[in-house]
């Protein structure tokens, strides 16, 4: 039925030209964002190299006196303040954009902020990220992705729900790229981004990822980002060590989630200029770096080490964990540009390592070895960051390619993601998105209701008189109309009270709202009201905006109701 | 193509005839090169080749060069880098010495330097050592449990210390990566430390093969032409492929040569698509250019198809490592001070 009523609206197209623009728009998304994606590691890395942040690059003029060391301390100090010049003067927004600004965009059905703020934020996450901030790539991957995904929307095309599978083709294609991961990019999509499986969604979203991985891995042959030998888990009692695991690293995400808030909130309050903030971050990282090196830039070298059994003492595993958490929530929190993503997975492994490191030193268990407990760390600590434990745990599949690995890392992933998601929030993102006023914690449609004002649902042709109209006139009005209240005002058009037809003095009804008033909002007040409509009335000024009815409120919460059934069950 | 090297030939001759002496590396290497190149090029031009041999190393060239009258030296691309930045070797105008230097990639023209051949450093080993269960992989060569017995190792940070990473389950395209950081070196050197008192060093490359067959050493890091070749003189030896490092070696021109003229022609001939396959008809390295790949034949008197037995030949398997060139130049002083500082302290490498 819905299907009918949706292939009647003139402005939608026959199903076989939507299956069409849909193939096409995955396959030109996909391959865009893939290429993308591709050109900014590739840029990272170069910048990497020619900035010597690279340890391969460093190594090479180890013997040359001074320049590590003055690379090592300028470098990320100078990258913060391109970054911060960069948002500045070149972004409308000012600031960095990331999956919280996407996952808006598609829950709320707005288009993305523009698209100079967009590219600004991506060159931004480029410059912090080859200038060795500690940020991760994954998230200003994802906003490419989108960004591309996006242009889609200022094309009519007459396919219901475009928009938003248009942006998370782009988010799926970025991170099947980014991780050969096809599937693992596939379900990101839906389970961070869409947050439904409908067939009309599915399908070109999983064309996309397609052509993601074929472009990263067949055409550019890029290599994997992580292979691990394992042999299996040995032992039964290993997998009460993986929940443990989960746990510990649930209460590690939360800390870092909460620190990345914290020190953003408090950022404003530190006394630096904001322009200076990112420089002073990345003067804090070089210093730390001097004697930490593994902790500038991305640290793919300290991600394998930690699979490596004795490559780091348990306190050199601590000492890492720390002062990884704290650089990034520094580098975040005062204005680099770039994800929390790969930060965590590197925080994870390296927890991960020092968990097996504690329980190998004890000698009571025996263990398969460091790297399961690794990557159960490393996916254990970013689910719960990134609100995808499901992804989490295909990543890991498609990395290593190996059954027992992925089992033991699912278990760790979900006993975290539990917690975490009990205690602190589904994602990070989502609680950034609700601290910016966008709860999402209830579900899309409650969401959906809230960043609706009743406003917009305001009911025409009502009877508004000023106060000192004679009331037989108001009341002549009324007879001539299906209303049976009159709404009045003073001179200033400022609302005073309701005059009813049966009563010859005006009163003040018990419930207004006001122009911030949502219509979920309205719904809870509307339970037991009697009346005609209620006034909305402007917050500051008093002055009357117009009147809802309870009808309108409920139109309005079905008309929502139904767009995301239809949405969540479209088939093309 | 045929007509143009042809063509390049009759250039070459007419060149004052000034004697050469190419520096080499001696053993079945040098016995193969004087047939594919040395004997093919006094032929064509008249110009008498005298060879000398060294130890591959920089000290040689610096001590010996100017003293010997070295005129084109065969190196590893790392030595000619290093050698180059101190001046040491000639400037080349490649354009000049080939007619297609596309035809050379991935290999790398180099300032100083002529890509020839593409070597590899692999493991071999003892059959009668392992009568039972045989070593496979890289890893093997440091397991003295499952696989006792000495090891015979050049006496040099180069090729160990990646294959201490490799062995560690490190995959080739992240060695160089890790290798770069204090705590890759340390690994590296811990992992030496397992088999360190199983270790025979050895400095001459025609040593491996030798070690294995007069049962000296049970397995042995050696250059993968002189197995092939013990292996032809009906030694008992068998070759390792997994963990194999492919580096490249390349024709130089001393700087203080006397005889450039005859140099950069011996550089021209050594360097075409023909004399390369001809030399990996007698010795299984790969040529350094493409073009010469479909004119490798048989081994001239026993028809073994060379192609098949080349580093880069696909049934190896795919766990090998580009030795990457620049790299080990530019980081050949730290790991030698990394190196000395473990064959000395017998710590943890310093």
């Amino acid at each position: 039925m819905v299907a009918d009523e949706l292939d009647h609206a003139p402005e939608v197209a026959p199903p076989a030209q939507r299956m069409l623009i849909l193939t096409l728009c995955a396959l030109g998304i996909g391959g865009a964002a893939s290429l993308a994606a591709i050109a900014l590691i590739e840029a990272v890395e170069w910048l990497n190299r020619v900035l010597l942040i690279a340890p391969r690059a460093r190594v090479q003029y180890e013997d040359a006196g001074i320049i590590v060391p003055l690379a090592t301390v300028c470098v990320p100090a100078i990258g913060g303040l391109i970054v911060a010049l960069m948002l500045r003067y070149l972004s409308p927004l000012g600031r960095p954009l990331g999956p919280p600004a996407v996952i808006q965009s598609v829950q709320f059905e707005t288009p993305l902020p523009d698209l100079r703020s967009g590219v600004t934020s991506t060159l931004a996450a480029m410059v912090s990220m080859g200038f060795g901030a500690s940020v991760g790539q994954y998230g200003p991957m994802v906003y490419l992705g989108a960004m591309l995904g996006g242009v889609v929307r200022r094309l009519r095309l007459g396919v219901p729900n475009l928009p938003a599978i248009a942006v998370a083709c782009g988010v799926a294609a970025a991170i099947s790229t980014a991780f050969n991961a096809p599937i693992a990019g596939l379900v990101f999509a839906h389970e961070v981004v869409l947050r439904h499986y409908s067939t009309q969604a599915f399908a070109p979203t999983t064309i996309s990822a397609v052509t993601g991985y074929v472009l990263a891995n067949v055409i550019f042959e890029r290599p994997a980002l992580f292979l691990v030998q394992f042999e299996g888990v040995q032992h039964g009692h290993e997998f009460l060590l993986f929940g443990a695991l989960g746990v510990l690293c649930a209460g590690l995400a939360i800390l870092f989630m909460r620190l990345v808030l914290r020190i953003t909130a408090m950022a404003a309050q530190s006394g630096i200029p904001q322009v200076l903030r990112p420089a002073a971050a990345g003067l804090a990282l070089g210093l730390t770096a001097l004697w930490l090196p593994d902790v500038l830039g991305v640290g793919k070298e300290a991600l394998r080490f930690a699979t490596i059994e004795g490559a780091f003492g348990a306190g050199e595993l601590a000492v890492l964990v720390a002062a990884k958490i704290a650089l990034t929530a520094l580098c975040i929190g005062f204005g680099f540009a770039g994800g929390v993503f790969s930060p965590a997975l590197l925080i994870g492994i390296l927890f991960g390592a020092l968990f097996w490191t504690a329980i190998d030193g004890t000698g009571a268990l025996s263990t398969s070895g460091i790297a399961v407990y690794a990557i159960c760390g490393m996916m254990a600590l970013t689910s719960p960051v990134i609100g995808a434990p499901l992804t989490t745990i295909l990543i890991v599949f498609e990395l290593t390619r190996n059954y027992d690995i992925t089992i033991a890392a699912m278990v760790s992933v979900v006993v975290s993601n539990l917690i975490a998601h009990r205690v602190f929030g589904r994602s990070l993102f989502d609680v950034q998105l609700a601290r910016a006023g966008a709860d999402l914690s209830a579900g899309r449609d409650r969401a959906r209701l809230q960043a609706m004002p009743v406003s917009t649902c305001l009911t025409g042709d009502i009877i508004v008189a000023t106060q000192d109209t004679p009331v037989d006139e108001i009341h002549a009005r009324l007879d001539s109309s299906p209303w049976s209240e009159a709404y009045l005002t003073d001179s200033d058009g400022r609302f005073t009270g309701v005059l009813s037809r049966s009563a010859r003095k005006p009163h003040v009804p018990n419930l207004q709202f006001h122009d911030g008033t949502t219509v979920l909002e309205a719904m809870q007040a509307l339970r037991g009201f009697i009346g005609d409509a209620i006034p909305v009335v402007h917050r500051d000024t008093g002055t009357l905006i117009g009147v809802v009815s309870e009808a309108s409120v409920i139109e309005a919460y079905l008309d929502i109701s139904q767009s995301l059934r239809r949405e969540e069950n479209a088939v093309l | 193509m045929r007509f143009f090297s042809a063509l390049v030939a009759v250039l070459a001759a007419p060149v004052q005839a000034e004697d050469l002496t190419v520096v080499t590396w001696g053993g079945a290497y040098e016995a193969a090169q004087q047939q594919a190149i040395f004997a093919p090029f006094t032929e064509a031009t008249g110009i008498d080749v005298t060879t000398a041999r060294y130890d591959g190393s920089l000290t040689a060239l610096k001590a010996r060069a100017a003293s010997e009258g070295w005129d084109v030296i065969d190196m590893l691309e790392p030595t000619a880098i290093s050698a180059c930045d101190a001046g040491l070797l000639a400037r080349l105008d490649h354009a000049a010495l080939t007619e297609g230097p596309a035809d050379f990639a991935p290999a790398k023209l180099r300032e100083c330097s002529m890509p020839q051949n593409v070597f590899a450093t692999v493991m071999a080993y003892d059959p009668d050592a392992y009568p039972g269960i045989k070593p496979t992989s890289i890893a093997d060569f440091f397991d003295t449990t499952r696989f006792p017995g000495k090891r015979a190792i050049r006496k040099s940070p180069d090729d160990i210390l990646e294959w201490a990473l490799l062995s560690e389950g490190v995959p080739p395209a992240q060695v160089y990566d890790l290798l770069s950081t204090d705590r890759g070196l340390r690994l590296a050197f811990r992992k030496l430390d397992q088999i360190r008192e199983h270790i025979i060093w050895w400095q001459d490359a025609a040593d491996p093969p030798r070690l294995l067959t007069e049962g000296r050493a049970s397995m042995a890091s050696g250059y993968n032409g002189r197995f092939f070749a013990a292996q032809q003189s009906g030694k008992a030896l068998s070759v390792v492929w997994d963990g194999r490092i492919i580096g490249h070696e390349v024709w130089s021109i001393a700087k203080g040569t006397d005889a450039p003229e005859s140099a950069r022609a011996f550089i021209r001939f050594a360097t075409r698509p023909d004399s390369m396959a001809r030399l990996s008809e007698r010795i299984p390295y790969g040529p350094a250019r493409q073009s010469a790949l479909p004119r490798i034949g048989l081994q001239p008197g026993t028809g073994i198809p060379m192609r098949d037995h080349l580093p880069n030949a696909p049934q190896h398997g795919p766990n090998y490592l580009v030795r990457d060139s620049l790299w080990h130049s530019h980081t050949a002083d730290l790991r030698k001070r990394r190196f000395e500082a473990w064959l000395a302290r017998g710590g943890d490498g310093g």
